[in-house]
């Protein structure tokens, strides 16, 4: 049965180098699905591979269920045979000498089935991933999509305590990576299986994350369903990760509780959220998203006119630059219609609640 | 399933189970490679016999080994081994280098062709080789030289000499050369040759300033493979030296445990001298290839530049038949003429083409002989099971060594390298002096051979396995871990099924090496357990030419036969049975 998992302290340190999980705790709630997130080299393969026993971390434990299943400091570590957790490799590691029945029945031997159990349990995965009329098919004939499809019910059949999933799309194309992804979080959900899901790519863990954890350098930043992380970053590094691309500098005029006034480069004031540790005559950074401008808006608060310094046709959106004070800002609009020329000025409205204050970097 | 209370300790568990598998690695190693080369020692360091004396009446003191460095026979012998191979060195580099410039970087006609039989010289045992040249070129009754005087020219050869063993070594290791060198000029940067002739130089010299330059630590490289190889070989020496009284080291090795009463002690000294000057040569190679500049070898593949001969290239092309019709046509004719014919005299170039004067009078001959089939049988036991023990060490310290993280893996690796720099007569005189001495019967057995062969070839089979072993992504075997799967049956249903290919061609190579190798059988078998290449030296030694060429034939068609098979199971296969030699 599906099993939850906490992780606490977690460290790996390779031999050469700085750590490359860097204490990490956070849990997984049995039939949740989180996400780890973050840039290409920040640990998250080393962390699920730390949770798969493939990895021995230097601190820290992880318990799976009630199971401790590793704990450097009292010498134990369960062997990944025993841990009962399914996985899904990048590179799928789909065994090329065998047919794809072969090798979703694989990890069922040596489970106490009987043949016909586990030929029900091996169709019955192939169904959920819609590869029943390949079961025959030696898996060197397959498509990468359907490779990545045999992997996954591999990882399922003998239902796992635990998925963990290591950037299971990224080999794929465009298109076929958009609709496995619906399909993925479908289909782990319907198993009722809690997962582990590492990925470098923030819309992937948007759609498929119950909550996303993000990382940087080893350290978990932020981990928070996936509208926090979009609307409350935790800090400088997951709001520009996660697509706040306008940074604005400035110096706290007054703050009070969650919200304060800010002082820009160029003049201007600005309301806006302030993340902790900010006082009076700190200097911050300001985040926005370029989708979170408004333009030609009523609102009072956070108004200004700009002037436009030009406009870009993206199709179904439009991107303008904006000056405002001294720094160019990027705003965007949906339609197909361009409304505002290059040397024309509007007027622009940013709510506070999506302008957001960091100590400066 | 391990249960929950058991899973902390299955963590010692495996780490016990690791010691445990290293030691009985390290023990094999110590048994197949340690223990015989310290018996080796041991033998140098003393003067008297095993066999008589066994090993516990031993005085052990440097004098022996003393008295073998200053005695004067033996640095004649030393320098006559030094002279053959340095002359047969020189040689082989001229000839590689040509060959190898001649197929990457002209036009010449057939270059596919001439790379591909250029190899062949490679696959011929060096005892067959010897006793092909010796009938085309002995002093009296050689082929060649019936064949001047028929023409009436006055002049006359004698391979049975020094300048006949450089020629011979030259001409049949000059592939080593051509391997290093041609894969060097591949790789190599053609735009370097390119800026050469804006500057001003001609091809010629680019070639000499720039190209060979260049490609000079392969040319270093190959050069001094070629020289342990010659160092090594006893059948083109002994064939070729004998008549001539020059004696080299592995000639002289294997005659002093021949005298009555046996000089043991004193082979096993100057087998020491042999294998510390293959060391030190092996050693300086390992280090040329290590620190050779990739400042040229980058990691596209160049478009070679092919440099237009205009007529010129049918001068190299017929430098290329020439070659290849001395190294493979020459003593394949000789060996079909001296085994068919029913005299080797021949009185005119007419009766050369008289079918009457050819039979298979000489193979009935061979044939009625037991022993001949008793050996050929001998030697694929022999075979197999060098290949069983062999594949499956082999197998077992490739995994050990690039898979796991058992403790020790770095001694074990090397280990199973250090045979590379022991010569395979070496290898004998170690395993001689490691087991004529204890009682139980093993010096004598078909195992004894085996076992040599085994440690003989391990570094060869270790890195083939390597190879493929390293070639099969990590990720397939942890995913048989996650599965549920323990060690052994993960590399028992992922592991060996994906390597399979690679062990197939491992233990095949392994076969066609231990039926082609003579150094070492020389001082292991016995009369019952007489193999293949040792009965071909008896035959030779009998004197009986004819039958000579025809089992040598016998010989060749079995090896074709093996090493065509390998070479459908591997691409890599050719560059193992070259350094044997
Ligand atoms: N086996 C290893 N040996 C040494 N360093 C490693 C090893 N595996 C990963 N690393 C390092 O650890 C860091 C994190 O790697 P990884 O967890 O693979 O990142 P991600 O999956 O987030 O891209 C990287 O700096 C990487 O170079
Ligand atoms: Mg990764």
């Amino acid at each position: 049965m599906s099993a939850n998992l906490a992780i606490a302290n977690l460290r790996k340190v390779f031999a050469t180098g700085k750590p490359a999980v860097d204490d990490v705790s956070f849990t997984v709630e049995a039939g949740e699905i989180v996400v780890l997130l973050g840039p290409s080299g920040c640990g998250k393969t080393t962390t699920l591979r730390c949770v798969a026993g493939l990895e021995h971390p230097t601190d820290g434990t992880i318990h799976i269920g009630d199971t401790l299943v590793s704990a450097p400091a009292r010498g134990l570590l369960v062997p990944p045979r025993a841990r009962n957790v399914g996985m899904v490799f990048q590179s799928y590691a789909v065994w090329p000498h065998m047919t794809v029945r072969q090798n979703v029945a694989y990890p069922l031997k040596g489970r106490g089935l009987t043949s016909d159990e586990a030929a029900r349990k091996v169709d019955g995965a192939l169904d959920l991933v819609d590869l029943a009329q390949y079961a025959d098919r030696p898996v060197v004939q397959l498509s990468g999509g359907q490779m990545q499809r045999v992997a996954l019910a591999r990882s399922m059949v003998y239902e796992p305590r635990l998925l963990l999933l290591d950037e299971p799309l990224s080999n794929l194309d465009a298109q076929l990576r958009l609709r496995l992804r619906d399909d993925l979080r479908r289909i782990i959900k319907a198993a009722g299986l809690t997962a582990l899901y590492v990925t470098h790519d923030q819309l992937e863990a948007v759609v498929l994350g119950d909550r996303i954890g993000v990382m940087q350098n080893g350290k978990l930043l932020q981990m928070a369903t996936p509208e926090q992380v979009y609307n409350r970053p935790a800090d400088l590094f997951v709001a520009s990760f996660t697509g706040a691309s306008n940074f604005m500098a400035g110096k706290v005029k007054a703050r009070d509780g969650e919200w304060g006034t800010v002082e820009l480069a160029g003049g201007h004031t600005i309301t806006a959220w302030f993340a902790t540790g900010l006082a009076a005559g700190d200097a911050v950074t300001i985040a926005i998203r370029p989708e979170n401008i408004r333009l030609e808006a009523a609102e009072a608060q956070n108004r200004y006119t700009v002037d436009v310094v030009s406009q870009r046709f993206q199709g179904v959106q439009t991107a303008y630059e904006l000056q405002l004070g001294s720094t160019t800002i990027e705003a965007l609009a949906t339609g197909t219609t361009m409304r505002h020329p290059a040397g024309s000025s509007v007027t622009i409205n940013i709510p506070p609640e999506i302008c957001w204050a960091y100590p400066a970097a | 399933m391990e249960s929950k209370a058991t899973a902390g300790n299955s963590v010692r568990h495996g780490r016990l189970a690791a010691w445990a598998w290293s030691a009985l690695l390290l023990a094999i190693l110590a048994f197949l490679v340690i223990y015989p080369v310290m018996m080796l020692l041991l033998g140098t360091l003393t003067d008297s016999n095993p066999v008589t004396d066994g090993y516990a009446a031993m005085h052990l003191s440097l004098g022996n080994f003393f008295t073998v460095l200053t005695n004067p026979n033996v640095h004649e012998i030393l320098g006559n081994s030094l002279l053959a191979c340095a002359g047969g060195t020189v040689f082989a580099v001229l000839i590689g280098l040509f060959f190898a410039w001649i197929v990457v970087r002209t036009n010449t006609p057939w270059k596919g062709l001439i790379a591909a039989t250029g190899m062949l010289p490679l696959f011929v045992p060096p005892l067959v080789a010897g006793v092909a040249w010796s009938i085309l070129g002995s002093p009296k009754t050689g082929l060649i030289n019936t064949f001047l005087a028929k023409a009436g020219i006055d002049w006359r050869i004698n391979l049975y000499s020094m300048p006949g063993i450089i020629f011979v070594f030259g001409m049949y290791y000059a592939p080593y050369v051509y391997m290093f060198t041609a894969s060097a000029l591949r790789n190599m940067d053609p735009s370097l040759e390119e800026a050469a002739e804006i500057s001003g130089a001609g091809p010629v010299r680019t070639l000499f300033t720039v190209t060979f330059p260049l490609i000079l630590p392969a040319i270093i490289s190959g050069m001094l493979l070629s020289f342990v190889v010659m160092l090594g070989i006893y059948g083109i020496p002994a064939v070729l030296g004998a008549p001539a009284n020059i004696s080299v080291l592995t000639t002289y090795i294997f005659a002093l445990t021949s005298w009555a009463p046996p000089r043991y002690s004193t082979a096993a000294a100057v087998a020491m001298i042999l294998m510390v000057v293959t060391g030190i040569l092996v050693y300086l190679q390992q280090k040329v290839i290590s620190g050779r500049s990739f400042t040229t070898v980058a990691g596209k593949a160049f478009r070679p530049r092919a440099l237009n001969l205009g007529p010129w290239r049918f001068l190299t092309l017929g430098l290329a038949i020439v070659y290849l019709i001395i190294v493979v046509v020459l003593p394949t004719l000789a060996l079909l003429v001296a085994a068919f014919r029913k005299f080797l005299f021949i009185r005119d170039i007419p009766s050369l083409f008289d079918a009457k004067q050819y039979s298979l009078l000489h193979f009935d001959r061979l044939f009625s002989n037991p022993a001949t089939l008793t050996s050929i049988i001998n030697t694929m036991k022999v075979g197999v099971i060098t290949a069983m023990i062999g594949g499956v060490l082999a197998f077992a310290i490739g995994y050990t060594t690039v898979r796991s993280n058992a403790p020790g893996r770095r001694v074990i690796d090397m280990i199973a390298t250090v045979p590379v720099a022991i010569p395979g007569l070496v290898i004998g005189v170690a395993y001689l002096w490691a087991w004529i001495g204890l009682p139980g019967g093993f010096y004598g057995t078909i195992w004894i051979l085996a076992l040599a062969f085994v440690a003989r070839f391990l570094p060869d089979t270790v890195k083939a396995l390597s190879t493929s072993l390293m070639q099969i992504h990590r990720e397939l075997e942890e995913a048989a871990w996650i599965c549920g799967r323990g060690t052994l049956s993960t590399i028992a249903t992922i592991m060996l099924p994906l390597a399979r290919p690679g062990v197939i061609a491992a233990m095949t190579l392994l076969f066609v090496l231990a039926i082609r190798e003579l150094g070492s059988s020389l001082f292991l078998y016995s009369s019952s357990t007489m193999v293949m290449a040792v009965q071909l030296l008896g035959y030779y030694e009998g004197g009986n030419v004819s039958v000579t060429a025809a089992f040598s034939l016998v010989q060749m068609v079995i090896l074709g036969v093996l090493i065509g098979i390998t070479n459908r199971l591997s691409r890599g296969a050719t560059g193992g049975v070259g350094r044997a030699g």
